[in-house]
């Protein structure tokens, strides 16, 4: 897309604001915390897209929101959060039954609350891989480290999150 | 080629995660397949991890909450996306736009919906009335124009004809004193001239 042409910030929103939103959340584990940031991304976005240099968007785009991110973890000093659970009017449609929902929901919570405890650098290379879908040349792009740092974080990360939970094997 | 040893001392366990994710580099491929065949150890952590990698990969794709978007929906973008009409950012907007909004999507839907009705719409005949209505007004419209042609080649031919076969008029047959006495006439009385008329009779001194 940016190589077509620069994109508005409204379109920004619209394309990638439910992408930047989901990252958000999973980095944060709290819905405010997680619109704050998107807010945060997009007017970032809004500035910066006047001296934008037609490139990699996406490497663009995700330095921004990871830049965004750690600069609200140092304003609010790290401030206690708590996984929420995730509400059913937020879960995509589908139809599965009450049991199959309760225990998706209470495993996407023991996840959301693993992911709350990897170190932060092992945690958004994880969401950025599993949860935004990025490749490791674009995680490398937007944390700005090699890609074999990439590689390495996401490794590490799953294995400490598989560690963290109690599933049988 | 960084590997990271596992907690059972093996190199590849690195390798593991990228070969899940297909990133791993040329060369690695057979590195770890040929690991893979003989440590029981590794196979197990990569069953673990392959566990780990699809968990997270089933997190609930959560809604942005609307008041993050901006208040606008495709419109009509959305006939044009269906006639494929749109560039790839309007594209990629309208496919990311009706992926969570519901209100668009039915629309999407109605508007294909209605679409597809007109696209199959038969082609119809037109009523036998007006098919008779409209061959009788030809009909009529040529034959009028056939004679009208007819008569305009007949006027034609006749009057070539006449010119060329009837004498030309002798000069003589036109009488000018009648002309020329009302004029001297005039002329006598408006400017008190002494003209008289041809056919008054003349005095003799």
């Amino acid at each position: 897309m940016a190589d077509e042409r620069t994109p508005t910030w409204e379109d920004v929103a619209r394309i990638y604001g439910r992408k930047i939103y989901n990252f958000a959340y999973r980095l944060t584990g709290n819905p405010d915390d997680a619109a704050d940031l998107v807010q945060d991304v997009l007017l970032r976005v809004r500035k910066g897209l006047s001296s934008y240099t037609p490139g990699s968007f996406d490497g663009w785009l995700w330095r921004i929101t990871r830049n965004a991110f750690l600069d609200g973890v140092r304003k609010r000093n790290r401030r206690p959060t708590s996984p929420f659970p995730d509400d059913d009017r937020t879960l995509i449609a589908t139809s599965p039954s009450p049991d199959e929902v309760l225990a998706s929901v209470r495993l996407s919570e023991d996840i959301q609350s693993a992911l709350l405890k990897l170190p932060l650098d092992f945690r958004e290379c994880v969401v950025l891989c599993d949860v935004v879908g990025l490749t490791y040349e674009e995680i490398a792009e937007a944390i700005e480290s090699p890609v074999g740092t990439v590689r390495s974080r996401i490794h590490r990360g799953r294995k400490m999150l598989r560690e963290l939970l109690t599933w049988p094997v | 080629m960084a590997r990271v040893k596992s907690s059972e001392g093996c190199e590849t366990a690195e390798l593991i995660t990228a070969y899940l994710d297909a990133e791993l580099r040329p060369g690695e491929l057979d590195v770890i397949v040929e690991h893979l065949s003989e440590c029981r150890v590794c196979i197990q952590e990569f069953h673990r991890l392959k566990e780990m990698r699809a968990a997270l990969r089933t997190l609930p794709y959560l809604e942005i909450p609307e008041r993050l978007l901006p208040d606008t929906h495709p419109g009509e973008q959305l006939s044009a996306y269906l006639d494929g009409q749109l560039d790839t950012a309007e594209h990629d907007f309208v496919i990311s736009h009706i992926d969570f909004c519901t209100d668009c999507r039915l629309e999407l839907h109605e508007l294909d919906s209605a679409r597809t009705a007109i696209r199959s719409l038969p082609g119809l005949e037109p009523p036998e009335f007006m098919t008779i209505q409209r061959e009788r007004v030809q009909k009529e419209r040529w034959s009028r124009r056939r004679v009208i042609a007819a008569a305009v080649g007949i006027a034609g031919v006749a009057a070539v004809g006449f010119s060329l076969l009837s004498p030309p008029r002798p000069v003589a047959d036109l009488d000018i004193n009648p002309l020329f006495d009302q004029h001297q006439a005039r002329l006598s009385v408006e400017y008190g001239s002494n003209v008289v008329p041809v056919v008054a009779p003349v005095e003799l001194p």
